[in-house]
């Protein structure tokens, strides 16, 4: 667990097979292209970003909470809760798991509010639907669907070990990298890679992106560097989307299109 | 998870703490005797919070853990702030069989609580988890005499240097003299200290060091084992909450613990060090010459059962009549489901 990835829940039970993330998603497919629905997936990531920004929230925090997220997704469809909801209330599960600090329920709620008033409008134009019993309701859903597994590895930690090995001045190299790792949480790459290999993944585009060479030190590393040349491209196709797309324009029609939700009946 | 709830049959009631109430129950598809602790639902405040954060914290930990001496979490169920954990059956703790006076410890069953301890305590340190309420009652013991440390809703993990912890926990007498002084960055020496009273506790069937308030405790701690200085003891005057302390000397272990054998004064000596940092770690402890000389520890066969449980399971109903002949009907006959429960256990 905290010390060891190999017997973790994460490894055993959460590292997903890229098929099988296709074929659970066939009934949102179905109505979505895959590049429609990876444009749904990087906006509620976004939410949750911003959402723990303005919650002041550690990173690690974030992470967690958007991988609880993908994980709910990667067994659910779109359908089955509306992700406007299920972000906040993975925010406020990763916030009670992570420890760091009490976040109330309301002030949850009025954050969803000002966020989607004041940063989201482009997407949603009427206020935050839901209440406090609507996240206590699917923070209990969320956790059945989680199998319970709630520590998460982030590729932070193995990224600072490994920009130490590189050497002692790359502040930069960290900081771009980092920045990186941060991108990697709007693609599926953390339902599919262990987080080390990510994190290395992460480190070589930002060493491509800063023109760095570090091909000697690379070749040192004993990793499959076919998978990290995959992560690689998982983040390369993530930029070019993000080149060629004006979520602005764009995200009102998609969530329109997004398969939608039945209301649970409030028991 | 709410049909979940019709998956267990309650057998009986078995107690209630401060968060939680517990019951044996029956899983009615594998037949197997679980312990069902239902989260309590506490003020309007509370259930505003969700799912309640001390069984969130005993969930996201137990999911993660998988060693003979630590309790399995089996299942979660319920709905809302309303949950349910379910966990091994276990038949008692080591508070009942150290209080039951009926029972004598020989040397080779406190050697035998003490390994079973120590592993499941090295393994949570292993794993980077600070368990931080360990005492007699939080260690469970089976009708197999297997030890598993329970109870992790103050668990936590550790490792993180920037990161502090609340001192403010461990039930008293098995609280650490640096948690008593405040200090906010501490480790797995706590769960040592705890271990030492424990191991203590067997040797004198009373608690070591009962302090009655948290300054007492302070007290009762340094006239045993001697009060600290900077020498002995080197930051400890830099603690938050450090109190000077009339120079006590140690009184020796040997006037204490009269029929203990040298070798295990050397482990309740190191153990109860009021440097944290002198402590031995779990491994080295289980290293100490005490673990490997004769006797041997017990089998858990061998290990005492306490008396209450043997009347459960006599067929002459006493004190206990009603209640034990109502739930022998529930359970088809006491005796049968206890052996088909050893069997699976």
């Amino acid at each position: 667990m905290a010390g060891n990835f190999w017997q973790s829940s994460h490894y055993q039970q959460w590292i997903l097979d890229k098929q099988d993330l296709i074929r659970e998603r066939q009934l949102d497919l179905q109505v979505l292209s895959e590049e429609e629905y990876q444009k749904i997936g990087i906006f509620f990531s976004n939410f949750i970003q911003i959402l723990g920004e303005q919650l002041k929230l550690k990173q690690q925090v974030i992470a967690t909470a958007t991988v609880y997220f993908k994980r709910f997704y990667a067994r659910n469809s779109l359908k089955s809760i509306d992700p406007l909801l299920l972000s906040p209330t993975c925010v406020f599960l990763a916030s009670k798991v992570e420890e760091f600090g009490v976040i109330s329920n309301s002030r949850l709620i009025s954050t969803c509010q000002t966020v989607l008033k004041n940063k989201l409008n482009y997407a949603y134009t009427q206020e935050f639907p839901y209440r406090t019993n609507h996240i206590l309701e699917c923070e209990f859903y969320l956790l059945e669907n989680l199998d319970c597994c709630l520590i998460v590895f982030q590729p932070y930690r193995p990224l600072l070990q490994l920009v130490q090995d590189i050497g002692q001045h790359e502040d930069q190299l960290l900081a771009l990298a980092w920045r990186v790792v941060n991108d990697s949480l709007r693609t599926d790459l953390s339902l599919l890679y262990p987080p080390y290999q990510i994190a290395i993944g992460c480190l070589q585009i930002a060493c491509v992106i800063m023109q760095k060479d570090l091909k000697s030190w690379f070749a040192e590393l004993n990793v499959d560097i076919d998978k990290i040349q995959e992560i690689s491209r998982y983040i390369i196709s993530l930029f070019e989307l993000w080149k060629s797309y004006d979520e602005k324009k764009d995200i009102q029609g998609l969530l329109n299109k997004m398969p939608k939700f039945k209301l649970q009946p409030s028991r | 998870m709410e049909n979940k709830s019709k998956k267990y049959e309650i057998i009986e009631f078995l107690g209630e703490g401060q968060f939680a109430t517990v019951y044996k129950a029956k899983d009615s598809i594998s037949g197997n005797i679980v312990a069902v602790k239902k989260i309590k639902v506490g003020t309007v405040e509370d259930a505003k919070d969700g799912v309640n954060r001390t069984a969130l914290r005993e969930i996201k930990l137990l999911i993660e853990l998988d060693h003979e001496n630590i309790i399995a979490l089996i299942d979660v169920f319920g709905h809302l702030s309303n949950i349910s954990l379910v966990y091994d059956f276990m038949d008692t703790d080591l508070e009942v069989i150290i209080k039951d006076s009926s029972i004598v410890f020989t040397q080779s069953h406190i050697k035998a609580y003490a390994i079973m301890t120590l592993k499941g305590l090295e393994y949570l340190h292993m794993n980077w988890i600070l368990h931080r309420d360990l005492k007699p009652n939080n260690l469970l013991v089976n009708k197999k005499g297997v030890l598993k440390i329970a109870d992790f809703g103050l668990a936590k993990r550790f490792g993180t240097p920037d990161r502090l912890h609340t001192h403010r926990v461990v039930t008293r007498f098995y609280r650490a003299p640096e948690l008593l002084f405040g200090a906010r960055a501490y480790g797995p020496a706590i769960d040592i200290w705890a271990v030492g009273c424990i191991i203590a506790e067997l040797l004198l069937r009373v608690p070591f060091l009962p302090g009655e308030s948290d300054l007492d405790q302070l007290t009762k701690i340094f006239t045993t084992l001697g009060s600290p200085n900077e020498e002995t003891w080197p930051g400890v005057t830099k603690l938050s909450d450090y109190v000077v302390f009339k120079k006590f000397p140690a009184i020796p272990l040997r006037e204490i613990f009269t029929a203990a054998p040298n070798e295990l004064l050397d482990v309740i000596g190191g153990m109860l060090n009021v440097n944290p940092l002198k402590r031995p770690t779990c491994s080295e402890a289980l290293q100490m010459s005490y673990f490997s000389i004769r006797p041997p520890p017990s089998l858990g066969s061998q290990l005492p059962i306490p008396s209450c449980l043997k009347e459960k399971s006599s067929d002459d109903q006493d004190a206990k009549g009603q209640k034990r002949k109502f739930t022998d009907y529930l359970e088809g006959g006491t005796q049968p489901k206890r052996l088909v429960f050893d069997s699976l256990a």
